[in-house]
Parts: C-alpha cells; sequence; structure tokens
C-alpha cells in the first residue's frame, strides 16, 4: 500500500498526505435516486385522488419511515451483522464489539484480544515465560499464528506484515499527559527491550484509572492544567471502581511510581481473584481484530435508541401536520 | 461481555444485552411493518389517481340518482359477479344491431364505470377477465358518442389505476387514447383521455416509451395550454408522468416545442396553487433530465418565478416540486450560482431568505432538500461562502447537524463544510481553509456534529465527518485542531475504522490517526 508507506516515510510537510480533502462541490442527483424517495412519496400522499387507499395510521407510518434502510450491515470487519437502521448501529456496536476486562476494565473488541490482553497484562506466569525466551506475544490478527517474542518485536510485525498503522499501540496510554510522555521516552532510552515491557506493564497498571481521555458519556469538561486532571482522575477512579479490591490496591499504587516489579508482585494476589471474575465475551464477536478503548463502564450504557426517544416525539409532530 | 460475572458493575451489560434479545421480537415485527410499508410505497410511487367523480361539476348523469354515492358497499365476491355481468351486457349490446343499440351501449358502460369508480376496492381485475378490454377499445373508436367516449375514457382510467399486468393489458387502447386528446375533442373527453395517460405512463418506462412513440407528447402538451383549471391541471399531472424517465428522450423532446418555456412561466404565475404544483413537477423533470432543458431555464423567467414561489408559499404540495427544481438547476449549472444569483442581486436574499424558511420547516423533505440546494449554493464563489456564513443559517445548520435525522445531518454537513472551503483546487488537490468561517463554526459547537457522523455505519457519512476533522487539524489556527477533535472523542471516532471492512475508510482513518495523534502529539 503505497499511501502507508508514502506517510511513513516522507517528512511531515502537509503535502504529499494521501487523503481526500475536502472539495467544495455541486451535487447533483438523477430524477430516480434514492435522494428524493421521500420527497416523491409526499407527493403521492399529499395528491388527491390517490390509487391507494390509506389509512390515517399508513400514512403516518409512510411519512415517518426511512427510506433508505435496506441492506445496512456492520462494517467492522467480520461482523456483517444486519442492521434495521443507522441509527441501530451504534448499540450494535456498542454491544457486539466491546468486550471488558474486569480487572482493569479496559474494553476490546473481541474476545480474542480481551484474552491475549489479559494473558499479557494480567498474568505473571505469562511475563515469566516471556522472561525466559519463549515466544509468547501472538500475533493479533486471527488465523497468523505468529508469535513473537516481545511487544515491540510482535507491534513490527504487525506494521510489516499485516500493514497496521504506525501509531497503532495494542496497550493503549490513551494519550498520556506530557509529563509522563516525556518519563516513558527517558526510559525508554535508558532501559533495554525486556524492560519496556515492564514500563508499559507499569503504565497500564499505574494508569488503569487515569483517564485523560474523555467519553462520550462523561459531561463535556472545559481544558485543564495537567495536575487538575490528574487529580480529577484519581477522583474520577475512585468513583469509577468502588466496589473491587484490586482497584483499590491499584489505586493507591498510583500514587507511587517507582519499583515495577512490586506492583506486578502485588497484582498476582488480585489477579487470582481478578481471574476468577472474569468477564466472558459473547460467542458471536467478530474474528477480526481491534484494539482496546478506555471507555470507562462505571456509567450506565444507555442505547441511543433511549436516548433519543425525546427526539422521536418532537419528529412525531412533524408528520401529523397537514399542509 | 455476556457476563458471568455478578458484581453490580456489569449489570448495565447484561441489561443491554437482555433488551438486545427481546427485541428482536420486536423488530421482527417491525421488519414485517417495513416491508409491507415498501410495497405500499412502490404501489404509491407509480403515481396513479384513480378518477372517483365526474370531472364536471354539472354531469346530469350524476345528479338524482342515489348511485352519486360513495361507495358500493359490497363483497368483493359479489362486486365482482356484477363486474362481469356488466360486462356481458356491454359485449351483447355492443354487437346489437337495433335501434336502441347506442342508449344500450352508453348504459352498460356508465354502470361498468360507476363500479369501477364507487367501489371502495374497484373491481379492475374481474373486468379485465370478463374481456372488458376489447369492449373498451371498441368504444373509443371515432364514431362514439362523446358520452360514450367520456364514460369509456373513465373506464380506461381506473383500470389504468391498477397494478403493472392490469395497466398493461390496455395496451390496445393507446392510440385511441391519444388521437382524442386532439383539439377536435370535446374538452372533457380529452381531459378523461389524458387522465388515463397519465396512469398509464406512470406506470413504467416501458409503457412510457411506448406512448412517446405513439405520439402523446405533443397533444398533451396543447392541452396543457387549455384555460379550463382542470384540464389543463389533468394535462400537466400526465405529462410529468409521461416525461419522469429515466431515460430523458422525452423531457429533451419537450422542451423542443416552441413556446413551451412561455407556457410554463404563464402557468408558474397563476393563482391556481394546483397548476403551479403540476406544472412545477414538470419543470422538476425538465431540469433533472435534459440538460438543453436546464440551459434554457437558467437563463428565462422561470427561476425567478420559482423563487418567489419559493419565497410566497406555505403549501408543502407546491414547495417540494419548487425548492426541488431550484435544486436541480443549481446543481446542474454553475450558471445559476455565478449569473444569477450573485451576491448583492435582491433574488439571492430571496433565494436565502425561502431556504432558510424550509430549514425552519416542519417537514423532514422540505429540510432535506433545502440543505441539498444550500450546500450547492456554497460551492459556489467566496461571496456565497460569506453570505450564507453570516446569514441566520448557520445556528440553524449546527442545530441540524447535532439533532435532526440521519439524512439531514449529512446535507447540513455538506453546507458546513463546503463554507469553510475556498471554491479553487489547488495542485496538490487542496482547496484552501476559509479560516475565518471555520474558528465560528467550530466554536459555535458543530464538532461534535462531525464526529457523530465519523461513527456512522453510512461510508458516506463518516467520510464527510472524517474530511471535515482533516480540516479542522489542518487548518485551526495554532495547531489546536488535534486538540479540539480529541475533545470530542474524534480520536476514538477514527480509530473505530482501523479494523473497518472497508480499505479506503481504514486508510483515511489511519492517515490521520498516523499524521495527527503520532507518537510526538503533544511532546
Amino acid at each position: 500500500m503505497d499511501s502507508m508507506d508514502a506517510s511513513l516515510a516522507s517528512p511531515d510537510l502537509g503535502l504529499g498526505l494521501d487523503f481526500p480533502f475536502w472539495v467544495a462541490s455541486r451535487r447533483r442527483f438523477k430524477p430516480d435516486d434514492p435522494f428524493f424517495a421521500s420527497g416523491n412519496l409526499e407527493r403521492e400522499l399529499l395528491a388527491k385522488h390517490v390509487a391507494l387507499d390509506l389509512t390515517e395510521d399508513e400514512r403516518y407510518q409512510l411519512q415517518r419511515m426511512e427510506i433508505a434502510d435496506a441492506n445496512l450491515f456492520c462494517p467492522i470487519a467480520g461482523c456483517g451483522a444486519r442492521l434495521e437502521c443507522l441509527e441501530e448501529f451504534e448499540d450494535h456496536y456498542n454491544t457486539r464489539h466491546i468486550a471488558s476486562c474486569s480487572v482493569c476494565y479496559r474494553v476490546y473488541p473481541t474476545s480474542r484480544l480481551l484474552s491475549i490482553h489479559i494473558s499479557e497484562v494480567h498474568d505473571s506466569f505469562f511475563q515469566a515465560k516471556v522472561a525466559r525466551g519463549f515466544p509468547m506475544y501472538e500475533c493479533l490478527v486471527e488465523g497468523c499464528g505468529a508469535k513473537l517474542k516481545s511487544y515491540k518485536s510482535r507491534q513490527r510485525h504487525l506494521i510489516d506484515k499485516h500493514r497496521f498503522p504506525s501509531s497503532f499501540e495494542f496497550y493503549k496510554k490513551a494519550h498520556p499527559s506530557k509529563h509522563q510522555r516525556q518519563k516513558l521516552q527517558r526510559k525508554a532510552y535508558k532501559s533495554s527491550d525486556a524492560k519496556d515491557h515492564e514500563s508499559f506493564m507499569d503504565l497500564d497498571g499505574k494508569k488503569e484509572s487515569k483517564q485523560t481521555h474523555p467519553n462520550h458519556y462523561r459531561p463535556k469538561q472545559e481544558s485543564k492544567t495537567e495536575t487538575e486532571r490528574e487529580s480529577e482522575m484519581e477522583v474520577e477512579a475512585k468513583l469509577d471502581h468502588p466496589e473491587t479490591t484490586e482497584t483499590k490496591v491499584e489505586t493507591k499504587s498510583e500514587t507511587k511510581k517507582e519499583k515495577p516489579t512490586t506492583e506486578t508482585e502485588m497484582e498476582v494476589e488480585d489477579i487470582v481473584s481478578g481471574i476468577s471474575k472474569l468477564s466472558t465475551v459473547d460467542a458471536s464477536s467478530p474474528s477480526s481484530v481491534s484494539f482496546g478503548h478506555r471507555h470507562s463502564r462505571g456509567f450506565a450504557f444507555v442505547p441511543r435508541s433511549v436516548r433519543n426517544q425525546n427526539q422521536n416525539q418532537n419528529y412525531k409532530k412533524e408528520a401529523t401536520r397537514k399542509p | 461481555m455476556a457476563s458471568e460475572d455478578t458484581s453490580p458493575s456489569h449489570s448495565h451489560h447484561r441489561d443491554s444485552i437482555k433488551s438486545s434479545v427481546t427485541n428482536t421480537a420486536a423488530n421482527k415485527r417491525r421488519q414485517q411493518a417495513i416491508s409491507i410499508g415498501k410495497e405500499r410505497r412502490e404501489a404509491l410511487i407509480r403515481a396513479k389517481r384513480l378518477c372517483r367523480d365526474s370531472i364536471f361539476e354539472d354531469d346530469k348523469n350524476e345528479k338524482g340518482l342515489d348511485e352519486g354515492e360513495m361507495v358500493i358497499d359490497e363483497e368483493q365476491s359479489v362486486l365482482n359477479a356484477r363486474t362481469a355481468q356488466t360486462v356481458q351486457e356491454l359485449k351483447s349490446s355492443l354487437s346489437y344491431q337495433g335501434k336502441d343499440a347506442t342508449r344500450k351501449t352508453t348504459e352498460a358502460l356508465r354502470a361498468l364505470r360507476k363500479l369501477l369508480s364507487k367501489s371502495e376496492v374497484p373491481p379492475i381485475e374481474a373486468a379485465i377477465q370478463g374481456g372488458a378490454v376489447p369492449l373498451l377499445v371498441q368504444c373509443l373508436s371515432f364514431g362514439s358518442t362523446d358520452e360514450q367516449l367520456l364514460e369509456a375514457a373513465w373506464c380506461v382510467t381506473n383500470i389504468a389505476a391498477g397494478g403493472p399486468e392490469e395497466t398493461k393489458s390496455l395496451l390496445p387502447a393507446l392510440p385511441f387514447l391519444i388521437a382524442h386528446l386532439g383539439e377536435k375533442s370535446s374538452v372533457h373527453v380529452a381531459e378523461q383521455c389524458a387522465w388515463a395517460l397519465g396512469n398509464v405512463a406512470g406506470e413504467d418506462m416501458e409503457l412510457r416509451s411506448i406512448l412517446f412513440a405513439q405520439g402523446a407528447l405533443l397533444p398533451l402538451t396543447r392541452l396543457m395550454l387549455s384555460n379550463r383549471g382542470s384540464t389543463a391541471r389533468t394535462a400537466a399531472w400526465a405529462l410529468s408522468n409521461l416525461i419522469k424517465g429515466p431515460d430523458p428522450m422525452a423531457a429533451n423532446e419537450l422542451i423542443r416545442i416552441e413556446a413551451i418555456t412561455d407556457t410554463i412561466i404563464k402557468h408558474l404565475k397563476t393563482a391556481d396553487e394546483e397548476l403551479v404544483t403540476e406544472v412545477t413537477w414538470v419543470v422538476v423533470y425538465l431540469s433533472a433530465l435534459s440538460d438543453k432543458a436546464i440551459s434554457i431555464l437558467v437563463r428565462s423567467d422561470v427561476v425567478p418565478v420559482l423563487v418567489n414561489r419559493l419565497v410566497g408559499s406555505e403549501s408543502l404540495q407546491l414547495l417540494i416540486p419548487v425548492l426541488r427544481s431550484l435544486g436541480n438547476l443549481v446543481a446542474a449549472d454553475a450558471y445559476i450560482t455565478h449569473s444569477v444569483l450573485i451576491v448583492g442581486n435582491d433574488i439571492t436574499g430571496h433565494v436565502l431568505y425561502g431556504l432558510i424558511k424550509c430549514l425552519k420547516s416542519e417537514h423532514r423533505v422540505l429540510k432535506k432538500e433545502a440543505l441539498w440546494v444550500l450546500s450547492n449554493i456554497a460551492a459556489g464563489t467566496l461571496e456565497h461562502k460569506a453570505l450564507i456564513f453570516s446569514s441566520e443559517a448557520v445556528p440553524l445548520l449546527i442545530d441540524l447537524l447535532s439533532a435532526a435525522p440521519f439524512e439531514i445531518r449529512k446535507e447540513a454537513a455538506y453546507t458546513l463544510g463546503n463554507i469553510c472551503v475556498g471554491p479553487t483546487k489547488g495542485s496538490d488537490n487542496k482547496c484552501d481553509i476559509i479560516v475565518a468561517h471555520l474558528v465560528p463554526l467550530v466554536k459555535g459547537g458543530c464538532l461534535p456534529g462531525f464526529v457523530n457522523l465519523v461513527r456512522s455505519a453510512d461510508l458516506e457519512s463518516a467520510r464527510v465527518g472524517l474530511k471535515f476533522l482533516e480540516l479542522v487539524m489542518r487548518g485551526y489556527p495554532n495547531g489546536e485542531g488535534p486538540k479540539l477533535v480529541e475533545r470530542e472523542d474524534g480520536i476514538d471516532a477514527m480509530e473505530r475504522f482501523q479494523f473497518h471492512e472497508n480499505q479506503e475508510m481504514r486508510n483515511m482513518a489511519n492517515t490521520l490517526v498516523d499524521k495527527y495523534f503520532g507518537a510526538d502529539y503533544g511532546v
């Protein structure tokens, strides 16, 4: 894929970006284009002498019906689920393409990725094998079967063999604060490859409940200074995870930013209880790959269809009004 | 996600699964309702009109008889039997050579006509099965009385309001119907024949081609000139069905008729709103199908007259074709935006006013199609973009982008995006970003709506959303774009595409994420 290579290879000049930029141009439709379907329907519904006998109810329903609702399928690779209407997609995505880890609340679109995550992040036995040189890091693309010896080499494999974007990170650090990024960079310069895992793990373990990444379900927040945000995140973390013991431990450990190994050890106990509480994923999840989001599940998930009910009420009025 | 875990924080997962399970039953019902609705919808789109009442008031045949009442309330089987019997009576009266033949024929025709017009569900099938069509053709032949012609044409009208097979069975009658449109015909007969032809033409392209080949266009057009309102209306409606395509042949031929433009303009100015409506639909199809027509129309008075209607009318029925005609013209020919709707001319202000009026309306169709027109105007000159930007359209646009039904949001998105880029594409395939428009629009809260579009399952919408996000990230001053996008969950939305099945979408999203949220983001 030339486009990928181009964006990797060329310096960031703003030129040569292979992207279909917005161009303002007039759009024209043929008379039988579905775009006009609702207008054509309206013409007939309003006409006198209509040949079709319609009940009031039918008239209303026809006016309300989404004309372009045929052949809608979920576009996530490997899913192909039939969607009744576009509005349904969001709910479908949130129920079918999200699998969450009960230990750290990270969310993945497939059960396979979730289990890979659990092995790599919450399983000390996994780390033990890695330390002894076994290739443990599975390729994320189902069916590939490759196993790599380190997180970084797996990363490289994904980019080279499977054309993943260079910015892809299985462990999304959710765009950490500038301070933390600089720390990470300093660490990366100092340590070897093996230690990198720990620093990733490290950040992972610590940063579980920290979220600099806003999400749908929170009210929008004004931009804050970093320190404000960090302390706020800790408060939010406590709100999010009031029940489980693991996170209480983690919250405490957030304040300590050293000694990665002790944290890993601490987690082992938590893992035992954590694993027993693992959420399993529904069997019909797609076979293809996706990565983790940092959605907090501490807030109630309200399907868009329910949230939109108020809006629908308003639009109901529209149809029954006579011209 | 099908959680076996019992911790409270996961119960809401289970609820959402539960609701999606019980919903499948409701979904099935809804699906059924949609498929039934689709059939009815498609039947409606065939644009048939049933003639239930006499086309002229003072019809002495209607007065004094209680069969002038609306419904013959009978069971379908009884109705069918009566129909078959009536057809037999017609048959025998036609072969009857005696003194009263004409009267008998007329009576039989009338009886058949009443069955076909006063019944709730006209027994069309039964009439055809009984052999009515050849008999009706016979009645439509030259030499029949005006009364017979009228009744026969009326029967054919209602048979032609039926389904595809039923309509096609009328092929033998077509040349006669066309012939009786002639200027020597009684105006009532001509009108009734036009109505019948309108129903036939509404059926499908094949029948339209046949009618066109048989020469229906010219006489219908002439009939549209009639001084009699109902005749002109019926002819205009039939004409719109005849030229609606998708083959542009008839539309191209229509515009070549001398003085057609003047006729159209004359009718567009009348007080009879129904006539204006039907004639405007003729303009809709002319402007959609015929480049020649477009070229003529944009240079004529049609545009100002349509604009006046747009501004002055409150009737949904009229506004739909007016809006669409203007939309077709603006979309097809740059002449309009560059030479007619020049910023500063009154007409331009009027158009904007009229479009905004439609945006504020409650009707989905008006909103959607007005946005389409507006988006095309916004694709015009810098002056047009500035004009729209400084009008009261902008808050409406942002609102519609955020809260309206999907198809409207998409159109609002096009409009807003078009306002933010210059008219010319550079050698690098980019248009200049009009920062003076982009910044206020983003500050006005348009970003969430675009991010929402990125999340859509509809590819085109997602593309529109991504393209706008690119504008923001590239053009927002002080490099603040990416941060703003992130704040609205834009990264999330874009990252969803990493595993989209469509490679183009994956590339689009990944390119942006790589460029703007790469390893050095924020450093």
